[in-house]
């Protein structure tokens, strides 16, 4: 093993242990800080009063959009 | 997750991965790379110098690279049966497109290296080595056609000019014949009005020089192809100084002609 | 327990509602439509660039006389016109508009981003004929001469800050994924185009680092600029045009990280068999790979998503397009972790298989996703509808017919050509006669694309000249709602 060989080994390990270590510590803070709480509520924020869910927004001009 | 911060992180802590990864290793590993130099020979690579190196960037501006690669895959790549179904590799080296596969090392004088990614032609590593005949690369430039019928190379008419001689003939001039250099980039042939007007003009002196009976309808056909295939007396096509640099770049290419160390499987 | 909601009441808060969403509409109108209109001009550029370039592959006499248009430097002109041109100018403005309506913020001085869309059309009219009257530079995805990227940096520094500004000033408190890709998009892509440029152009690395850095910028200008901003698209479009939240939400997040985390890895399967580190384009088919993951968590969530929905592909344009899109872009992607195999990639790699494989992807997925958006986002911009649904339905059939026929000629010519060329008993020649008739099916299928777009011009052109009924009825008015409100 040469010495190129050793150090790109090393910081591949490195890299791998620094960048694993900050994803389980974000996962673990996210947990614990409520971020996955009601998870699916955030795909409705793209609803509003106007134009809520089950209500199509698009349709050929001049043409009616079906209700779902 | 409603946090900017968090996306902002991830984003970051992801991608420099990569960066550093696939970006700042290699150029660390690759950026102290020095020629090969034995006692008593050449060091190799060596840099582009003069014409050639003007021609680097005529190959350059033209896209040359959208349509030959410069690089040769190792003996171990690009797997097809024979005869016997038996499976086989290495056609690049057997196509001579090189001697061996090429390194990173070949390419340390090269800028911008223009690998490429695309073989509508064939490879270009070592064109120099493979065809170093200047006359045949200026009359392909020229039209493609009249080296391989079958060839769809653009023709770059535009590194040549056509003119009249005056005096004696250059010594650039192509040695190619009418139908490729009336109407450069093209292949011309006469109207049949135009190739009467020839014949009567010149034909009695053609048919004498040639033996032919001008007469015949299979006389005629001989003549015109003779016609065709000399070259024009009075006129002649001479490659400009792009046409001269482009020529002067394929030839100094010269990859994986010199053996290295590291290129063997 | 809250009071029953009285009629009015509810009268009045879908009245508010539509009068924040035309506000912030309005607030996007001029500089959006400035990003899509010029977008649609560099998409007929490039497609003109495209037929001219595809002709002459196997009519090598057309338009041969002239330098300006020889194939090399046409081929460099076209992907600066549809890359830099058409593709990011459109993702600016997707990423933009997506970005104030889910932030349910206002563009702020719209004016400075009419500066950014001049800077970003200069350099890509400068690219584009730099390269046309010689200055091409022969580094894929790069072309443009050098005086064209300061243009480019300059804009892109103004897009990035006003997204940044919008998204900091959301009233929305929950961030959508679709924020998510396009947060990332903005950040990562002036990375990635600094640091390449430099290390291609103001500070030259040696040798084989350079198409490095190339393939790391030109894989990820797909996988890290329009890939997220599209998909973001589609996670947006598809379930505000059914009426119906995404599927799963879990999956769109992991999906998210998959792709942050692998698609960077992924570039240098384009130099395999290359003069580089071995390591490298192992690390990279192993990102490749692995790309499986995001991409199969988008496909399950957008077609259950779908599921159910399916006949309005019929009603909505917009849908249409997207879902296309949405479907071409799990195909590309599978293809493309499968063309990263060494054994895959040695017949692949320096043929049309890879040409095809590219369109796919750029036009099938990006592209048809975009034209998608565009449907949806153009009219509640000007406030008036689309004037004509034969353009549109002409626009779709050309598109949708045009690349299926470009994808299935050039794959199956590249690959045979492949074979062919790994066969060192086959000579050049054979191979290069062989292709005709491909490369003419695909000059087939670009005169139909091309058709398409003048189609889809022409309504847009349309639609900013005050043709067709201004926007009224159904649930997406906003044009009579403001005046009840106020």
């Amino acid at each position: 093993m040469s010495a190129v060989d050793l150090a790109l080994f090393l910081t591949v390990i490195g890299s791998v242990v620094l960048f694993g270590g900050a994803a389980v510590l974000a996962l673990s803070w996210a947990f614990k800080s409520g971020q996955f709480d009601n998870f699916q509520r955030g795909s409705l924020s793209i609803f509003g009063p106007d134009e809520p869910p089950g209500e199509g927004t698009d349709a050929f001009p001049g043409e009616p959009s079906p209700r779902t | 997750m409603d946090r900017g911060m968090v996306i902002f992180l991830g984003a970051l802590l992801t991608f420099s991965s990569s960066w550093l990864g696939l970006i700042l290793f290699p150029f660390w590993q690759l950026r102290d790379e020095k020629p090969l130099t034995k006692d008593g020979e050449d060091p190799y690579p060596v840099p582009l110098q003069g014409l050639a190196l003007a021609g680097k960037t005529v190959y350059q501006n033209n896209g040359c690279m959208y349509c030959h690669t410069q690089q040769v895959r190792s003996e171990r790549f690009g797997n097809w049966w024979d005869a016997n179904g038996e499976q086989r590799t290495g056609a690049d080296i057997r196509r001579s497109y090189g001697q061996r596969r090429t390194v990173s090392r070949d390419y340390i004088y090269d800028n911008p290296t223009m690998l490429g990614t695309m073989r509508t032609g064939p490879d270009l590593a070592n064109i120099g080595v493979r065809n170093p005949s200047a006359p045949w690369h200026h009359t392909h430039l020229l039209n493609p056609r009249s080296a391989n019928a079958w060839s769809i190379m653009p023709s770059f008419a535009f590194f040549y000019t056509r003119e009249k001689v005056v005096g004696t003939r250059s010594d650039k001039a192509l040695s190619l014949g009418r139908e490729w250099t009336v109407n450069p980039g093209y292949r011309w042939k006469p109207s049949a009005k135009e190739w009467d007007a020839i014949l009567a003009a010149q034909g009695p002196a053609l048919a004498a020089q040639k033996g032919i009976d001008p007469a015949s309808a299979e006389g005629k056909k001989q003549l015109l192809d003779y016609w065709l295939t000399t070259p024009e007396e009075d006129y002649q096509v001479i490659p400009n100084a792009d046409g001269d640099a482009l020529v002067a770049y394929l030839l100094a290419l010269r990859k994986a002609e010199v053996p290295l160390p590291e290129a063997k499987e | 327990m809250p009071a029953p909601l009285t009629s009015e009441m509810i009268e009045a808060n879908r009245a508010r509602s539509a009068a924040e969403r035309a506000a912030i509409d309005a607030s996007c109108r001029g500089p959006v439509l400035a990003f899509a209109a010029t977008a649609v001009f560099w998409l007929l550029m490039g497609s003109v660039l495209a037929l001219i370039a595809s002709i002459k592959l196997h009519s090598p006499y057309f338009l041969t006389g002239s330098a300006e248009l020889t194939f090399g430097r046409v081929r460099m002109a076209h992907l600066q016109a549809v890359g830099i041109g058409w593709a990011s100018l459109a993702t600016v403005a997707a990423a933009l508009w997506q970005m104030c309506r889910l932030s349910r913020a206002e563009l702020i001085y719209p004016k400075i981003l009419y500066l950014s869309c001049a800077l970003w059309n200069v350099g890509t009219f400068l690219a584009v004929f730099g390269i046309i009257f010689g200055d091409g530079q022969s580094v894929e995805w790069l072309d443009a001469p050098r005086y064209a990227p300061p243009f480019f940096i300059a804009a892109l520094g103004i897009v990035v800050a006003w997204v940044v500004a919008v998204f900091r000033r959301r009233r929305e408190p929950h961030v959508y994924v679709t924020q998510w890709y396009i947060l990332g998009a903005v950040f990562w892509f002036p990375w990635m185009y600094l640091v390449t440029v430099f290390m291609i152009f103001w500070t030259p690395a040696t040798g084989v680092v350079q198409p490095i850095v190339n393939w790391w910028f030109g894989h990820n200008t797909l996988g890290l600029w329009f890939t997220p901003v599209a998909v973001g698209t589609a996670y947006y479009l598809i379930p505000k045009i059914i009426g119906r939240p995404i599927h799963s939400y879990y999956l769109s997040i992991i999906g998210f990280w998959a792709l942050a985390l692998f698609y960077s890895w992924a570039g240098m399967h384009h130099l395999i068999g290359g003069p580089i580190p071995g390591w490298l384009a192992s690390a990279s088919t192993v990102g490749s790979m692995m790309m499986l993951i995001p991409v199969l968590a988008v496909a399950i969530n957008h077609h259950m998503t779908m599921r159910g929905h399916f006949h309005r592909l019929r009603y909505s344009p917009a849908l249409r397009f997207t879902v296309f899109g949405a479907i071409a872009y799990t195909l590309v992607s599978v293809q493309g972790s499968f063309e990263a195999l060494k054994d895959f990639s040695e017949v692949a790699h320096f043929t049309h298989y890879t040409v095809a494989h590219a369109h796919l992807g750029a036009y099938g997925f990006v592209t048809m996703i975009y034209f998608g958006l565009f449907y949806y986002m153009i009219p509640r911009l000007t406030g008036r509808e689309w004037a004509s649904p034969l353009l549109i339905r002409v626009h779709f059939w050309c598109a949708a017919v045009g690349i299926t026929v470009y994808f299935v000629a050039l794959s199956i010519g590249g690959w045979w050509q492949g074979r062919m060329m790994n066969n060192p008993s086959v000579e050049f020649g054979k191979i290069v006669t062989y292709l005709l008739p491909y490369l003419f099916t695909r000059s087939l299928a670009g005169i139909l694309l091309t058709i398409g777009h003048l189609a889809f011009a022409t309504s847009f052109i349309m639609n900013l000249a005050g043709w067709g009924k201004q926007r009224s009825g159904g649930p997406t008015f906003f044009v009579e709602p403001v005046g009840k409100a106020t």
